[in-house]
């Protein structure tokens, strides 16, 4: 057990632990402003922002403070080891750090993306002198320099090297670095090597000014107008924790959420940049009703009586369960079709694959499964159906004519099914498709429904680690178009809206590998294996 | 509320006096007011065939124009924050890459609604380029809403109307855009 | 059937011309109400289609096409005969007014025609009677329409004005009563020629009994500064609130009428309706030059006196409620009291020894009246209270709310 003090407050740290001085003062609740070190990326010191007074503390009581100051980032801090972080000389050394970046630094804040959200800016009005020594008129525009992925304002970097860093140790990629001497240090890429690869997108988070720029969000909004809702990524089984902006129903980008567990600082460009769909005009919206060549638009009012009727009087079910889905949806869907023919056949929906799994040297893995849900809805079909069907397996019994109605629900992206596969569904007296995009069996359905994106759902997901996040709904679904989990819930009959804590209570009380999901769920997920043995 | 409410403040009348009781005085002085009216100057301006006369044209909040800059071009850099500041929410802008080498960002479209705009002149103190503008026209009107939404075309014909009477307000006025960055323009570099 | 000729000429005349001066009137007040203010008022509409403008004289044109094709609205929770009726009422009240108004007689000069009297109902001995009974047919109409309206505001105007109309009825009446009783006659052509034929007007010989026709006449027609049944600011309009379109027109007009019949019953009780000194001549038939002089004073005189109604409209605040009763209570019926027993003390003991002494009669009266005036009016004064405290008697109230707790 070690004890620091920080700014005269005393914390304990474990033995296992090795904290630099930036992570000891958070603990102390004290804030050390830093530039260049990142906690998912080795300590180069460069920015010198984070300087503070060190010192240590024998066993007598007496304090030794160093002679000079020292970077926090690269501080380990000891038994007795002694920081102040407040006082004028360290604030003194943070107004003359401020003023040295920004002398070369323009001050084109009114058209810089980072505005807003810029720790250069913030820095400044926390720590950095009111009135400013330089007196020309400083310049407005920064020269631009396409990287490949991303673009880079050579003027307004301040040379951290988070960004080289991170191609270096995480992706593993080195397209970055510093070119030049001194003043002329520039960051740069070798001619015909342009940053290219599936996490490139991040060092735009990791830079923290607006030096380099996301050429997707680029001039697309200003940061204030939007809302940053948590959310769960939905493009590969990796479930990646990511932060959903939004501007009136509308996502403007989507950038990673811290989880250790998961994904640590990180996301691919793949779920990045995974937002257009959801947007996309060409969505599937509103509920209609097909019989033989007729089309009718439904209201959604009295919808799910219907829906319920019709399927009680189709005879023989089935239910494909989209590993899209939350565990909430299927749970729904499972119970609900299950509750109209006891002997239904539930079935997992195809589950799309790329590739192999890519790992990076930091530790981060894009799943070659390209859906979030899998191995949840997988045991929800367990405990409801007794064993999981698959995809080919349910056509062949829709072939053969062993059902006559059946529940499709989507969610894919388009193209999932192919006109061979949809034309064997024609034989049913009943379908119902809920899905994201039309599709060829969309198009055969007797009831055809739209269905939600996966920033409009709320619901739980498990990711391929077994670990359960729960999220909320960031926009509302576009008109004319329920969330799956609302029309799931009214055609269960519940009265009341969709809700999805309630549900997700109660399947975890019915099936047992749910269990742990009874108490709170951390905003990073719970892993449902290593709370099983415990 | 009740009368014996204890919030109820009573306030004595004023004792009148003599003159007071007799009304000739009170009398006396209203009609005075309104006869010393009835012949004294009129204040209305005949709006059509006269105008106000604005006494600073630079301080009234009427019209909203965008500057051009030196080159005729849109001087707005699509920053926001007049969007930001505004209290009404009337202002609208489409950002976008400027089309010129020497602009970073311009405005694909900007739209004020100006029936929406309380011309409270908060995007003219939020704009850092000294853009956008509230010019001395007072008398706006129009036939339909639609009319009443201002583009970036109808904004910069307001320009074009009101700059020899009103030139543009800043002292820096093309710090923006005719850049003072000594090494600006690597923009055009090729692409690798 | 000559007769009924000459009546139905002299109806369509009066109608006519009333209806004109009602809505050139509105023009008159709005830019008098405009000058006082500073302003310019109505003065761009001319002759319709054109850029002419004649100093906004076609406005009455625009404002009664503007009346006639605005919606007329009911609303839904009216008493629709009454709120119907109400206006009509109102308005027809306030144009037989006018049947009894002299304007004098003339002798055309024809051989065979007798001298033709200037007035709708020629030699009504009841005259002065008949118009103030039918005046106080409007108290009908407002109240009618107050309560026909449902509305609370209404309700509030209309029960505002009937206090209002009832109670300035009676100093009214009272000063009525000293010019009947000088005059002898309840003619009103007598009471002109009374006037003319000494060249005292009534009001140089009763001016109290003018003062106190004269408030109670702004009282009757509604208007500041007793305008309280109609306070826009506190009853958004009275009893006409829920009125609108021509229904709404005709209670405004049916105003205008009764402020323009205060205005005549002025002129003739008081200001020697068409006589004026040296210009009109004396006698009560005049050949027709000099009858159309005699309309032209009597006209000019009521403009006069509207005119005073329009500019006193900005002149002096609205009384508060309790303030207008106490001045008809407790004010204007003791002073018209005053001057009805000084005219008959006069006329029964002082007339008689003063036509013996050969002093002129009539100055003598005058400086009398005026002498009364002073010492009634500075009697008001001493006894007027410097400061009223207004405030409600809370044992009262607290006495009320407990036995209303008990029960």
């Amino acid at each position: 057990m070690a004890t620091v003090l920080i700014d005269g407050t005393e914390i304990e740290i474990g033995d296992g632990e090795r904290l630099n001085a930036i992570e000891a003062a958070a603990r102390a609740g004290v804030s050390i402003p830093y530039y260049c070190w990142h906690p998912g990326l080795s300590v180069v010191g460069s920015c010198r922002m984070c300087l503070v007074e060190a010192g240590t503390r024998d066993a007598a009581g007496r304090i030794q403070m160093g002679p000079k100051l020292v970077p926090a980032c690269n501080t380990l801090v000891r038994d007795g080891t002694v920081l102040v972080t407040q006082s004028e000389k360290v604030q003194q050394a943070r107004a003359m750090v401020e003023e040295g970046l920004l002398l070369r630094h323009p001050i084109d804040c009114p058209i810089c993306d980072k505005a807003g959200e810029c720790l250069l800016q913030d820095y400044y009005f926390e720590y950095g002198q009111a009135d400013g020594r330089r007196a020309d008129i400083r310049p407005f525009t920064s020269r631009r320099r396409d990287l490949g992925d991303v673009a880079l304002f050579v003027d307004r970097c301040i040379l951290c090297t988070r960004c080289v860093r991170f191609v270096r140790e995480v992706s593993g990629t080195n397209e970055l670095l510093v070119s030049g001497r001194a003043t002329g240090e520039e960051i740069d890429v070798f001619p015909g090597f342009p940053l290219a690869n599936k996490l490139s997108g991040n060092v735009v988070d990791l830079c923290p000014v607006g030096a380099l720029a996301d050429k997707d969000f680029l001039y697309r909004q200003r940061v204030w107008f939007m809302r940053s809702h948590p959310g769960v990524c939905t493009r590969c089984a990796s479930g990646c924790s990511i932060w959903i902006d939004e501007n009136q129903d509308r996502i403007h980008r989507i950038r990673p959420r811290e989880n250790p567990h998961v994904n640590r600082w990180w996301i691919c460009n793949d779920g990045r940049y995974d937002y257009p769909h959801v947007h996309n005009p060409a969505r599937l919206v509103g509920a209609r009703q097909r019989k033989g060549g007729d089309t009718r638009e439904l209201d959604f009012t009295g919808l799910a009586g219907q829906l319920r009727a019709a399927l009680r009087q189709a005879g023989r079910l089935g239910a494909v369960l989209s590993p899209f889905l939350t565990l909430q949806e299927a749970y729904l869907l499972a119970g609900t079709i299950r509750q109209l023919d006891p002997q239904a056949l539930l079935a997992l929906g195809p589950v799309p694959l790329a590739g192999e799994d890519e790992r990076y040297p930091g530790g981060f893995t894009i799943s070659k499964e390209k859906c979030p849900n899998r191995f949840g809805v997988e045991r929800i079909l367990g405990r409801m159906a007794g064993g999981v069907i698959r995809f080919d397996h349910f056509v062949e019994q829709v072939a053969q004519g062993a059902i006559a109605g059946a529940w499709v629900s989507g969610g894919y992206r388009q193209g999932w099914i192919d006109e061979a596969t949809a034309a064997k569904f024609e034989q049913l007296r009943l379908l119902v498709v809920q899905d994201l995009f039309p599709s060829p069996l969309s198009q055969r359905a007797t009831y055809e429904l739209g269905g939600a994106a996966f920033a409009e759902r709320d619901g739980s997901y498990v990711n391929r680690q077994h670990r359960l996040q729960s999220v909320a709904w960031a926009i509302r679904p576009p008109a004319g178009v329920r969330t799956e989990g609302s029309i799931l819930w009214e055609l269960a009959g519940r009265a009341g809206l969709y809700d999805a804590a309630a549900t997700l209570r109660e399947l975890a009380a019915e099936i047992p590998f749910f269990h742990p999901a009874l108490g709170t769920i951390p905003e990073t997920g719970l892993d449902l294996l290593v709370n099983q043995i415990a | 509320m009740k009368s014996d409410d204890k919030s109820i403040k009573w306030v004595e009348e004023p004792p009148l006096g003599l003159a007071g009781r007799s009304y000739v005085p009170l009398l006396v002085g209203g009609i005075t007011t309104t006869l010393k009216h009835l012949a004294g100057p009129k204040m209305t301006v005949e709006s059509p065939e006269q105008r106000h006369a604005i006494v600073d044209p630079l301080g009234y909040r009427g019209v909203h124009r965008l500057n051009r800059d030196a080159q005729g071009r849109v001087k707005c850099v699509a920053c926001f924050l007049c969007a930001t500041a505004c209290p009404a929410h009337c202002i609208d802008i489409v950002a976008a890459e400027s089309p010129w080498p020497d602009r970073e960002k311009y405005p694909e479209s900007f739209t004020i609604d100006e029936l929406r705009c309380i011309f409270c002149g908060m995007c003219e103190e939020a704009c850092p380029v000294d853009a956008i503008e509230l010019t001395s026209l007072y008398d706006l009107s129009g036939k339909s809403r639609e009319e009443m939404i201002f583009d970036k075309a109808k904004l910069l014909s307001v320009y074009d109307q009101t700059k020899d009477a009103e030139p543009m307000r800043s002292a820096q006025a093309d710090r923006a855009t005719d850049s003072a960055c000594p090494d600006s323009g690597e923009r055009g570099e090729e692409p690798i | 059937m000559y007769l009924v000729i000459e009546s139905l000429i002299k109806i369509g005349v009066i109608i006519g011309g009333l209806m004109g001066a009602a809505a050139y009137l509105v023009l008159v007040e709005r830019r008098v109400a405009a000058w006082i203010q500073d302003r310019r008022g109505p003065n761009r509409v001319g002759i319709p289609l054109t850029e002419i403008r004649l100093f906004g004289l076609g406005q009455p044109i625009a404002d009664g096409v503007k009346f006639i094709f605005k919606e007329e609205f009911v609303p839904g929770h009216v008493d629709r005969l009454l709120y119907v009726a109400a206006p009509m009422v109102m308005f027809v009240a306030a144009t037989v007014l006018f049947a009894a108004i002299p304007f004098g007689t003339v002798d055309l000069g024809i051989a065979g025609w007798a001298p033709i009297n200037l007035v709708v109902v020629p030699g009504l001995d009841v005259g002065i009677i008949y118009i103030v009974a039918v005046s106080s047919i409007a108290v009908y109409g407002v109240l009618l329409g107050s309560w026909a309206s449902n509305n609370k505001y209404a309700f509030f105007g209309g029960v505002r004005s009937a206090a209002q109309l009832i109670s300035y009825e009676i100093p009214l009446g009272v000063a009525i009563l000293g010019v009947v009783l000088a005059s002898g006659s309840l003619r009103l052509e007598a009471i002109v020629e009374a006037q003319a034929e000494t060249g005292v007007w009534n009001v140089l010989t009763q001016p109290l009994g003018f003062l106190v026709f004269l408030v109670a006449s702004f009282a009757e027609s509604g208007r500041l500064p007793f305008d309280l049944a109609e306070s826009e600011q506190e009853l958004v309009g009275g009893f006409h609130t829920e009125y609108s379109g021509i229904k709404l027109m005709m209670y405004l007009v049916a105003e205008y009428l009764h402020m323009i019949a205060g205005s005549f019953l002025i002129v003739l009780l008081f200001l020697g309706g068409w006589h004026f000194w040296g210009l009109t001549g004396d006698g009560p038939v005049a050949g027709i030059g000099v009858a159309l002089v005699r309309i032209a004073v009597f006209l000019a005189k009521v403009l006069a006196v509207i005119l005073f109604f329009m500019i006193a409209r900005w002149s002096w605040p609205r009384f508060r409620f309790d303030q207008l009763m106490g001045l008809a209570w407790k004010v204007m019926l003791p002073l018209g009291l005053v001057n009805l027993v000084g005219v008959a003390v006069w006329i029964e003991y002082l007339r008689a020894p003063l036509a013996v002494s050969g002093l002129p009669e009539r100055l003598v009266m005058a400086a009398a009246g005026w002498l009364l005036l002073g010492v009634a009016w500075l009697a008001a004064m001493a006894a007027a209270p410097s400061a009223r405290d207004n405030r409600p008697d809370l044992s009262l109230v607290a006495r009320y709310r407990d036995s209303r707790e008990a029960r």
